[in-house]
């Protein structure tokens, strides 16, 4: 007991000393092994991360490659201007929020949901079947996977379209690519069958990290499974849940490129575009680079911003945070 | 859950199979395109290059392509008898971002394919060597070659000759067998059932789709489609070029010219084009218009006219040859088509077939990190000899291609197969270089045509029977003998080579104008016939809140500009 004391105790010095950053010679010493094991990523980090921040500058340019950096012109901020004017670029930002909510959302339900399901399934075969069938679709790429859901969404032996008929949903096939109101839809729907085995996989682990003695507690109090799964398993995963939204909210400007970029056809213009295809059609098949960048700083700002609302009402709800 | 897992794999296993069929579809060949002139321009003079010192170009092709293999006999007889071996490095991603990682690193191969969507990037980038000194001092065989054409190949910014024109030159006489232009197409089944009728106007021929779809409700128990239009992508001018020619002008791209005036109009928002969108509209109330028109890709397009139940569309020949190879190895000869150079009203003269021009920058330029630009000039100098383009055009006599007693080139059923089977090519042809280069068109001085798809014999020898039969109850010899022969070529023909200037208020209304056209069109098209005119109405008004006038001008500034420069 008293050894534990006082482990405990150095525990919290140290923890102490950490939080108040308190930067001393002292500690530079006694930590030089992990400092030095840190330099390589902070080299990295620099080079890959801050040192491409100077091309942002490109946006204030009517930037022309092949000329050097003092011969560009500079145009302030005409290029944010004509973004912010464009109907194009404002409709492509409203479809990008939305699918990107519309991912979010169904991603976290239903992943949880089914990391909830097969935790409660004791056949430890049937367990892995389901779990390999689920997220084997994660590892094909967009290409075959648009390929696929055109194929089953086809007017022409669909199978999504002989489904809903056979179930009288439907009276005749609904050539579902080719109204926007579906558009949305179709792309979340995607996004599940492929990544929802994929996303269970952290939960599962975070699942059988709680310990089992809540469990026979909560069962000794009289919970049955779905007590237990409210009171003991949802608890118990939160954490994790926190972090992967804070994280998940930081790439809410990205919505998917390759989906929205193979499957929105003519017809679904209006709801498939997103600012990443806007950049490739408007900007770097332009050569327009100034415009491009000046859509990727609109897209980092936002995601900057989202990143530490999420974070700081984590931090007021009480829950672990990122930063 | 297993129901799931069960959709999972039927999806998979359809996926898997489109895949594999679209691969499968595109194993053809690649046909060169070709049609008729009046120039035949001197042939140049067959004397062997000078031995040289060996050298490596490096080429960079951007398109996708698949490299020689090693071995290749053409490359190594190239490097055996002009001292040239070649590094070759095809297009792979997306085109604009390597073009532009290229120029902004400003280290280039030696020679680049240019395309008149890339030029002006790299002139721009000051990127590209000017040939016209180089080639009066070290290559007669090129300069005889362009000398007819000098003014043609200067650029419009600058003055300069920077790329070398790959196809339009031609030489003594030539044939066109088959025009790879555009034209409404229809399949031979179609004609045959209805007695081999001579089409002039859109409505008849849409009358005959209509009674024969509803004869045959389904081919090889699929249900038969009456007409697709493809628009995806670049691709697009399926929907968007019909209503130029129907009205009897050539293809000039998104508009149309005034020969007199040589002045271009914007047709998209006319009438005579809301004609031929009400006509769509009008079929597919009937049920004739494939409903996933709209929708479907390049690839699903290919699987579905290789499957021989779709009875026409609008396209140009070289974008869907690839599905008639396919149909004719399944011996479906009767699913493959026949081009009808269609108009609105018979009085007017159809004009679909043109006259070769000279394929502006569109070709091999060569770069200023290229260290010996002068000897790279030089090896293209000596492929454009008779020799060389013997070589590259036909193969090796004797293994590729066989010499009757008149002298005339032909193939055995085998060298056949072998010529259209891409994969031998890799080992056995310098297909890529030849289809790039600078080339002679039309016939050597022994009268054999310069490649094997232009010789009349063997055209007609490949032929089946049941091409041969049909072309002969028309009366026709070819198949370009379904157009009008081709009237001479405005000089400033065609508009559609014409450059907008990447970024510049021209380009930026083009893209827009063509986005608003893809949505609203199919909007049109599938529209109710009574909701129809509102939505057109709606299209033209969206149409007219772009740029259009500053994409005219720079098309009118072009055009004025060819009037003075190309004469």
């Amino acid at each position: 007991m008293a050894n534990n004391g006082t482990a405990l105790a150095e525990n919290k010095l140290q923890s102490k000393k950490l939080t108040g950053h308190k930067l001393t010679w002292n500690t530079i010493v006694k930590q030089k092994q992990l400092i030095f094991m840190s330099v390589p990523m902070l080299i990295y980090i620099l080079i890959f991360s801050y040192v491409p921040i100077w091309g942002w500058l490109m946006a204030f340019q009517n930037y022309k490659p092949a000329k050097g950096f003092f011969e560009q012109k500079w145009v302030g901020l005409q290029n944010f201007k004509y973004l912010f004017k464009d109907e194009n670029f404002i409709r492509d930002f409203r479809n990008t929020i939305c699918m990107s909510f519309i991912n979010l959302i169904l991603s976290y339900v239903t992943a949880i949901i089914l990391a909830l399901l097969l935790n409660e399934i004791k056949n430890v075969f049937f367990k892995r079947t389901v779990q390999t069938v689920s997220y084997l679709p994660h590892f094909l790429s967009w290409v075959i996977v648009t390929g696929i859901v055109a194929t089953s969404l086809s007017t022409e032996g669909g199978i999504v379209n002989i489904l809903f008929m056979k179930l009288g949903i439907i009276d005749s096939p609904i050539n579902w690519l080719s109204e926007g109101k579906y558009f949305w839809g179709i792309v979340g729907a995607t996004n599940v069958w492929k990544e929802l085995g994929w996303n269970t996989i952290i939960y599962l682990g975070a699942i059988t990290a709680i310990d089992p003695a809540l469990y026979e507690a909560a069962g000794l109090d009289g919970a049955g499974r779905f007590r237990k799964m409210w009171h003991v398993t949802l608890p118990g995963i939160k954490a994790t849940f926190v972090v992967l939204l804070i994280m998940s909210i930081g790439h809410v400007m990205e919505a998917g490129f390759e989906i929205q970029y193979l499957l929105g056809k003519g017809p679904v213009l209006d709801w498939s575009e997103t600012i990443d295809i806007y950049v490739i059609k408007y900007g770097i098949n332009q050569f327009n680079y100034s415009l491009a960048t000046a859509a990727g700083i609109f897209k980092s700002v936002i995601a900057i911003i989202m990143l530490f609302i999420a974070n700081n009402v984590a931090k007021r709800l009480g829950e672990e945070r990122l930063i | 859950m297993m129901l799931k897992k069960r959709n999972w794999l039927v999806a998979l296993l359809a996926g898997l199979m489109s895949i594999s069929f679209v691969l499968s579809g595109c194993g053809g060949s690649d046909s060169s395109s070709s049609s008729t002139s009046t120039s035949g321009s001197a042939t140049a003079t067959g004397s062997a290059a000078e031995k040289l010192d060996p050298i490596e170009i490096s080429f960079f092709i951007t398109d996708p392509g698949q490299a020689p293999t090693p071995d290749n006999k053409i490359y190594k007889k190239i490097k055996e008898e002009l001292g040239v071996s070649i590094n070759w490095e095809f297009l792979v991603g997306d085109k604009n971002q390597k073009i532009g990682v290229l120029i902004a690193g400003g280290e280039y191969p030696d020679v680049i394919t240019m395309s008149s969507d890339i030029i002006s990037k790299f002139v721009g980038a000051g990127a590209l060597v000017p040939l016209e000194d180089i080639i009066d001092k070290s290559a007669p065989n090129l300069k005889k070659h362009y000398e007819p054409y000098k003014n043609k190949v200067k650029d419009v910014t600058d003055g300069h000759f920077y790329v070398m024109p790959d196809y339009g030159v031609y030489y003594n006489d030539f044939s066109i067998n088959v025009n790879e232009g555009p034209a409404f197409f229809i399949q031979k089944a179609v004609l045959k059932d209805a007695g081999y009728p001579k089409v002039k106007t859109l409505d008849q021929y849409f009358d005959l789709i209509e009674k024969y779809k509803a004869k045959n409700p389904t081919i090889d128990g699929q249900p038969t489609i009456g007409f697709e239009v493809l628009s995806e992508g670049w691709r697009d001018f399926c929907l968007k070029n019909p209503p130029q020619h129907l009205i009897g002008h050539p293809n000039d791209g998104g508009v149309v010219v005034d020969s007199e005036t040589n002045t271009a109009e914007f047709f998209w928002d006319k009438d005579y084009a809301k004609r031929y969108y009400k006509k769509l509209n009008e079929i597919n109330a009937k049920g004739l218009l494939d409903p996933e028109s709209f929708t479907m890709n390049y690839d699903q397009y290919m699987a579905k006219l290789s499957s021989g139940r779709v009875l026409g569309m609008f396209d140009q020949h070289w974008n869907f040859s690839n599905a008639e190879l396919t149909l004719k190895t399944q011996k479906k000869d009767e699913r493959t088509y026949a081009p009808l150079p269609l108009v609105f009203d018979e009085g007017i003269q159809d004009y679909y077939m043109d006259r070769p021009v000279l394929n502006v920058n569109t070709g091999y330029a060569i770069t200023k990190s290229a260290k010996d630009p002068e000897r790279i000039i030089k090896f293209f100098d000596a492929l454009l000899t008779e020799k060389w383009q013997k070589i590259l055009g036909w193969g090796i006599e004797g293994e590729d291609y066989m010499v009757d007693d008149q002298g005339m080139y032909y193939m055995t059923p085998e060298q056949r197969v072998n010529y259209n089977d891409q994969t031998w090519r890799l080992g056995n042809m310098a297909h890529t270089l030849w289809y790039y280069a600078p080339k002679m068109e039309g016939t050597f001085e022994d009268g054999n045509a310069t490649s094997p798809g232009g010789q009349p014999k063997e055209y007609f020898d490949a032929l089946s029977d049941y091409d041969k039969e049909f072309l002969k109850a028309y009366g026709y010899d070819q198949q370009s003998d379904f157009f009008s022969p081709a009237p001479e070529n405005r000089i400033s023909y065609p508009a559609w080579q014409i450059d907008l200037v990447d970024g510049s208020p021209a380009s930026l209304a083009n893209t827009k104008v063509g986005d608003i056209a893809t949505k609203y069109l199919p909007k049109a098209i599938l529209a109710k016939p009574d909701k129809f005119d509102s939505v057109w109405e709606e299209y033209v008004n969206q149409l007219h809140k772009e740029d259009i006038q500053a994409y005219i001008d720079r098309i009118n500034e072009q055009l004025a500009w060819r009037a003075e420069n190309w004469k």
